[in-house]
C-alpha cells in the first residue's frame, strides 16, 4: 500500500484506526467463505464524514475499496486484494434511535442484528431477519447480501424490513435514499440498493421496521425415519393453507454432530428432523401448532415433540443455528452452499445431492430453510488434500447446476461475492448481465467500491470500455481534523 | 424523404416487426395521455417484438408509451408527444402456476383479477386489493406501484414480486430475479421496476409468490368523534397482539363515496319535506381480521363496545371494494377533483391529514380522505366546491400549500388533476430519495429518454 495513501487514512481515521502491518492484515484476509486474500490496509471509520473522506481519498487516488462488517459472509464479499483498502465498519456500531410509535429503528452500520432485538425486546418490538450469525453479523452486512434467516418464511428478507439508508457514494458524496416512511416518491433506490453487496455505495445509517413480538410462539420438532417424508412434510404444510414462521430441516447424522456440541435434545436415531415454528395471536397458532401436528403423522412422522418452555424452544435454535460450527468438530473444512429451489422439487434434489456426494466420494450435510426451498448442502472435506478440496468445488458446482435447471437460484441468502460470480452466467443473459453492469455503472462509474464481485469479470472489461453515462457529483464540503 | 413516406415508413416498420393487424395509425377516440394522442398503436405479441419496436424508436428518437388498462395513463406529467403507445394487451398469459411452489409467473398484460381468477381455484391468492384490478394488467400495477388497502396487513407488490422480465429502451430483453421465493443473486431490479411508471423500461413478465387464502374474514368500523381519538386507537391497536389485514382511518367525509353513485336528482324536483341526514362528523378506524371463530372471537372481545357495525359476507366484501375504488368513486362524481397520494411515517399521518383539512377550504375544496393507518399511505380527496370552484392556478396553489405543510421526509403526489393545471407545478413534488441518483439511473436505463418522456420524475 503506498504510504501517502497510508498516512492521509490515519490523517482522516486516526492513527489507531488504520491497520497495515502484514500480522494486522492476516485477520481480514478471509471471511467465513472459502476465498482467501490479504488486503493492502485496514481502515475503521468512526462517522459518515470520515467514511466519506475515506472514499475521495479512494476515488482520487484511485484504489479500491471494499467495505466489510462483521466478515460472517459466506460468498466473499469482503475480500480484498492487496491494492484493496478494507473499510470496516465495526466501530460504527451505535443504535442512534428506537422509534417504537413509529416502528423504526435508525442504526450504524456496524450495530449486531441480535442487539438491535435485544434492545428492542424490553419495548415489544424487535427486528425481524434473524441470520444464524446473528449473534455476530451487523445489519450493514445484512443490508449489503439481503441476509435472510430461518424467520424470513412469514415476515420476509432485509429488504423487507429497511426503509431508508444514508449512503455515501464511491465518489465520496453523502445521499439518502428512502427514510422512516414506508413509500416515498420516485424511484426505490433504497429497495435497489439492499442486496447490492458493497458495490454501489456503502450505507452509513439504516432505517429499519421493528415488528411486535408474537403474543405467542409454538416450536415443533418433528421426527422423521426417511428424509423423503420430512421433505414430503414440508410441501404437504405449505399447502395446508398456514405459513410458519420458520420451516427448518436437518439431516439425521448431522444431529448427532450438533448433539455432541450443544446438547439441544436431538433424536439420536432419525433420519431427519424438521423445526417448525408458529407465531401470532395465541387462538390462531393453537389452531395451527395442531394442524401441522396433523400434517407430520399424516406423512408417516415417528413423532412431534413441542418445546414445553422457552428454554426447551432456545436449545432447539441453538442447535439448529450452531450447525455449521458442530460441523466444525468432524470435520477440518466443509464448504457451504446456498442453493435454492422450488419448495415441491426438495424431495428430487435431496436424491440428487446424495447422488453427487455418492460420485464424488464426499459427506454432504443438509441443513436448510426447508419452507422457502432454500438448501444449504454442506460439503465436508479435508482443506490440506488438494484434490478434496477442488472435488468439493466441483461437487458445489453440480448442484447449483441442479438447483438452476429445477427453476431455483445460485444464491437465497449469502449473496454472489467472489465465490459465485462465474456461476451467475449460468443463472443470467448476457443482456440480463450488461443491464447490471450499466446500473452498476451509473453509482460506481471506476469500480472503486468493491471491484470484482458478483458481475462476471468479462462482462465488467466488456461494458466498460463502453461509453459511460456519468453521475454528477456534487463536491463534498471540506472538513477540519 | 416528406414527412408524409417517413410517416407510412414508421408504420410499415411497426408492421414488420409486430404484424400489420397489430399496428394502426392514431389511437382508439378514447385514447388519449392528458390530451396528446399517440401517433400509431402497437400491440406487440412477445418481449422480441416489443424490443424491436423500442429499437426502432430508439433509432428514430420516437417517444413510447407503455399502456395496460389504461386505468392510470393519465397519472403523471402532459407528456411532450407520444408517438408510439406500446399495449401490452397480448402479454397476457400465464405463464406458469405451481401452486404448491406458491409461485405464479404471467405476461405483463394479464388483467390482474385474471390471475387472481387462477389462484382462487386452488384457494390461493396475492393478497392485493388496488382499484380496479378487471381492467388493471399486472405490468401497469407494477410500473404505478399500486396498492390497497390490504397493504396494511401485508406489504405492497415489492413484497410479493420475486422475479421481473422486462425489454429495455435499446431493445434488451433483460431480467431480475427468478422463481423461487427466496434469491438474492444480481442486483434487485425488480424494486428498481416497481414504480418506474414506464420510464425504465417495458415489463413484459412477473413471477411472484402466493399465499392461502384466508378461509374467512370479518370487518370491524369503529366510530370516533375526533381525528385525535382515531389515532389514539390506531396507535393501541399497533401496540395489541392483534393482528388485522386492513386497518384504515377514514375522515367523515369519506363515506360518502363508500357506496354506490346517489342516482342524479331532477333539478326540477322540489321537496322540502324530504329529511336530509345531518352530516356526519365521525371518523372512522375500520378493521379487517381473518381466522377461524376462536379469533374473530377474540377480536369481538378486545374491540368491545368501540365497535360501531360489525360487516361480513357480501356486504363486507362490498364495503372493501368501494375501500378500494375511493379515488375513482371520487372521480367519477367530481371529475375535475384533486386527489392526492401521500406517503408518511405512521406517527405522521395526523399532520398529514390535519394539513388536508386546513388548506382543502382556503382553496374551494371539500377534503375527503381514507387511508393505510399502520403504514402511512394516505388516499386524499379534494373536491371543488360547487358554488366557486378553484381555478386551475388553485389547483397548484393548493398542491404547494399541502405540501408545504407536511412534515419533513414525506411525498405528496397529485395522482389527478385536471390537465390545465398540469401546467402549473410538478404534480410528483419533491422525494425524501436523492434525485441525482434517480437521473442516473434513468440515464443509465434510457438515456435517449424514449420511454414516457415528460411524464415521470426522471
Amino acid at each position: 500500500m503506498d504510504s501517502s495513501v497510508l498516512r492521509l487514512l490515519k490523517k482522516i481515521a486516526g492513527p489507531d484506526a488504520v491497520l497495515d502491518r502484514p500480522e494486522d492484515l492476516m485477520l481480514y484476509e478471509y471471511d467465513a467463505g472459502v476465498d482467501k486474500s490479504r488486503p493492502g490496509a485496514v481502515v475503521f471509520p468512526q462517522n459518515t464524514e470520515q467514511v466519506s473522506r475515506v472514499l475521495r481519498l479512494a476515488h482520487e487516488k484511485k484504489v479500491p475499496v471494499v467495505p466489510r462488517g462483521a466478515g460472517t459472509g459466506l460468498s466473499g464479499g469482503a475480500i480484498a486484494s492487496k491494492e484493496a483498502i478494507v473499510l470496516s465498519l465495526s466501530r460504527m456500531n451505535r443504535i442512534l434511535e428506537i422509534d417504537i410509535p413509529n416502528q423504526r429503528a435508525v442504526v450504524q452500520p456496524g450495530v449486531v442484528n441480535l442487539e438491535l432485538s435485544n434492545a428492542t425486546a424490553p419495548l415489544g418490538f424487535y427486528y425481524a431477519p434473524d441470520p444464524s450469525s446473528q449473534k455476530a453479523c451487523t445489519i450493514g452486512g445484512n443490508v449489503a447480501e439481503n441476509s435472510g434467516g430461518p424467520h424470513t418464511l412469514a415476515l420476509g428478507v432485509t429488504v423487507n424490513h429497511v426503509t431508508g439508508l444514508e449512503v455515501v457514494l464511491p465518489d465520496g458524496r453523502i445521499t439518502e435514499f428512502g427514510g422512516k416512511a414506508q413509500d416515498s416518491c420516485g424511484l426505490d433506490l433504497a429497495g435497489f440498493f439492499v442486496g447490492s453487496e458493497g458495490t454501489l455505495g456503502i450505507a452509513t445509517k439504516i432505517t429499519v421496521r421493528l415488528t411486535r413480538l408474537p403474543e405467542s410462539v409454538a416450536t415443533l420438532l418433528a421426527i422423521f425415519d426417511t428424509v423423503q417424508d420430512a421433505a414430503n412434510t414440508v410441501v404437504a404444510i405449505t399447502q395446508s393453507g398456514i405459513t410458519p414462521a420458520a420451516l427448518e430441516m436437518l439431516e439425521g447424522w448431522l444431529l448427532q454432530a450438533i448433539e455432541a456440541a450443544v446438547h439441544a435434545g436431538y433424536p439420536l436415531d432419525s433420519a431427519a428432523v424438521l423445526l417448525i415454528e408458529l407465531e401470532g395471536m395465541k387462538e390462531a397458532v393453537e389452531e395451527q401448532a395442531e394442524a401441522v401436528r396433523l400434517a407430520c403423522m399424516n406423512q408417516k412422522a415417528r413423532e412431534v415433540r413441542r418445546a414445553k418452555s422457552e428454554q426447551e424452544r432456545q436449545l432447539l435454535w441453538l442447535g439448529r443455528k450452531t450447525a455449521f460450527g458442530a460441523i466444525g468438530r468432524i470435520s477440518s473444512s466443509y464448504y457451504t452452499q446456498d442453493g435454492v429451489i422450488p419448495r415441491t422439487k426438495i424431495p428430487a434434489t435431496l436424491a440428487e445431492i446424495a447422488r453427487i456426494g455418492q460420485k464424488y466420494d464426499l459427506k454432504i450435510a443438509n441443513v436448510f430453510h426447508a419452507g422457502d426451498g432454500n438448501l444449504h448442502p454442506l460439503i465436508l472435506f479435508d482443506g490440506r488434500d488438494p484434490q478434496k478440496t477442488a472435488d468439493s468445488r466441483l461437487a458445489a458446482k453440480e448442484i447449483m447446476s441442479y438447483c438452476l435447471s429445477m427453476g431455483g437460484s445460485i444464491t437465497g441468502e449469502h449473496g454472489v461475492g467472489l465465490e459465485k460470480m462465474n456461476l451467475m452466467p449460468l443463472m443470467f443473459s448476457d443482456d440480463d448481465l450488461q443491464v447490471m453492469m450499466r446500473l452498476r455503472n451509473a453509482f460506481n462509474p471506476e469500480s472503486i467500491l468493491n471491484p470484482q464481485k458478483m458481475l462476471p469479470e468479462a462482462h465488467m472489461c466488456r461494458e466498460v470500455t463502453a461509453p459511460l453515462p456519468k453521475a454528477k457529483v456534487e463536491p463534498v464540503p471540506e472538513l477540519h481534523l | 424523404m416528406s414527412t408524409m413516406a417517413a410517416t407510412s415508413a414508421i408504420e410499415r416498420e411497426l408492421a414488420s416487426v409486430a404484424g400489420n393487424s397489430w399496428v394502426s395509425q392514431g389511437s382508439s377516440e378514447l385514447v388519449e395521455i392528458n390530451g396528446i394522442r399517440p401517433a400509431w398503436t402497437v400491440s406487440p405479441g412477445s418481449a422480441e417484438e416489443v424490443a424491436g419496436i423500442l429499437r426502432l424508436a430508439q433509432e428514430r428518437d420516437l417517444v413510447v408509451a407503455t399502456a395496460g388498462g389504461f386505468t392510470k395513463q393519465q397519472v403523471g406529467g402532459i407528456p411532450e408527444r407520444v408517438d408510439i403507445l406500446l399495449q401490452t394487451e397480448r402479454l397476457n398469459h400465464v405463464e406458469h402456476y405451481d401452486p404448491g411452489d406458491l409461485t405464479i409467473g404471467v405476461g405483463a398484460g394479464i388483467r390482474f383479477a385474471e390471475m387472481q381468477g387462477k389462484l382462487k381455484e386452488h384457494q390461493q391468492w396475492i393478497p392485493f386489493d388496488a382499484p380496479n384490478l378487471s381492467a388493471a394488467t399486472v405490468g401497469g400495477l407494477l410500473a404505478t406501484a399500486s396498492f390497497g388497502p390490504l397493504k396494511s396487513g401485508f406489504g405492497g407488490l415489492r413484497d410479493f414480486c420475486i422475479g421481473v422480465q422486462f425489454v429495455t429502451a435499446d431493445g434488451k430483453i433483460a431480467k431480475g430475479g427468478g422463481r423461487v421465493v427466496k434469491n438474492v443473486a444480481g442486483y434487485d431490479l425488480m424494486k428498481l421496476m416497481i414504480g418506474s411508471y414506464g420510464s425504465l423500461a417495458v415489463i413484459t413478465r412477473a413471477n411472484f409468490k402466493v399465499f392461502p387464502r384466508p378461509r374467512q374474514t370479518r370487518t370491524f368500523v369503529c366510530s370516533f368523534p375526533s381525528l385525535q381519538e382515531a389515532l389514539a386507537f390506531r396507535d393501541s391497536m399497533l401496540k395489541s397482539p392483534l393482528t388485522p389485514i386492513c386497518l384504515e382511518i377514514a375522515s367523515p367525509q369519506a363515506p360518502e363515496y363508500l357506496c354506490d353513485p346517489p342516482t342524479p336528482r331532477d333539478p326540477d324536483e322540489y321537496a322540502p319535506a324530504r329529511p336530509v341526514a345531518p352530516p356526519s362528523t365521525d371518523w372512522h378506524v375500520v378493521l379487517r381480521a381473518a381466522g377461524s371463530d376462536n379469533v374473530l372471537g377474540r377480536y369481538r372481545r378486545e374491540l368491545g363496545d368501540q365497535v360501531s357495525r360489525e360487516l361480513e359476507g357480501g356486504a363486507e366484501e362490498q364495503y372493501w371494494s368501494w375501500v378500494s375504488h375511493f379515488e375513482y368513486s371520487i372521480l367519477e362524481r367530481h371529475r375535475n377533483a384533486l386527489v392526492i397520494y401521500t406517503h408518511v411515517s405512521i406517527q405522521n399521518t395526523g399532520a398529514a391529514i390535519q394539513a388536508l383539512e386546513r388548506v382543502a377550504p382556503d382553496y374551494n375544496f371539500i377534503p375527503a380522505m381514507l387511508g393505510r393507518a399502520a403504514s402511512g399511505n394516505l388516499v386524499m380527496g379534494l373536491i371543488p366546491l360547487a358554488v366557486g370552484p378553484p381555478a386551475a392556478m388553485e389547483y397548484a396553489n393548493c398542491a404547494s400549500a399541502f405540501r408545504a405543510l407536511l412534515p419533513a421526509g414525506s411525498s405528496a403526489i397529485v395522482r389527478h388533476c385536471p390537465k390545465e393545471a398540469k401546467g402549473h407545478f410538478d404534480v410528483w413534488g419533491s422525494t425524501p430519495s436523492d434525485l441525482t441518483m434517480m437521473r442516473a439511473v434513468k440515464q443509465a436505463m434510457d438515456p435517449r429518454k424514449i420511454l414516457n418522456r415528460g411524464r415521470f420524475i426522471v
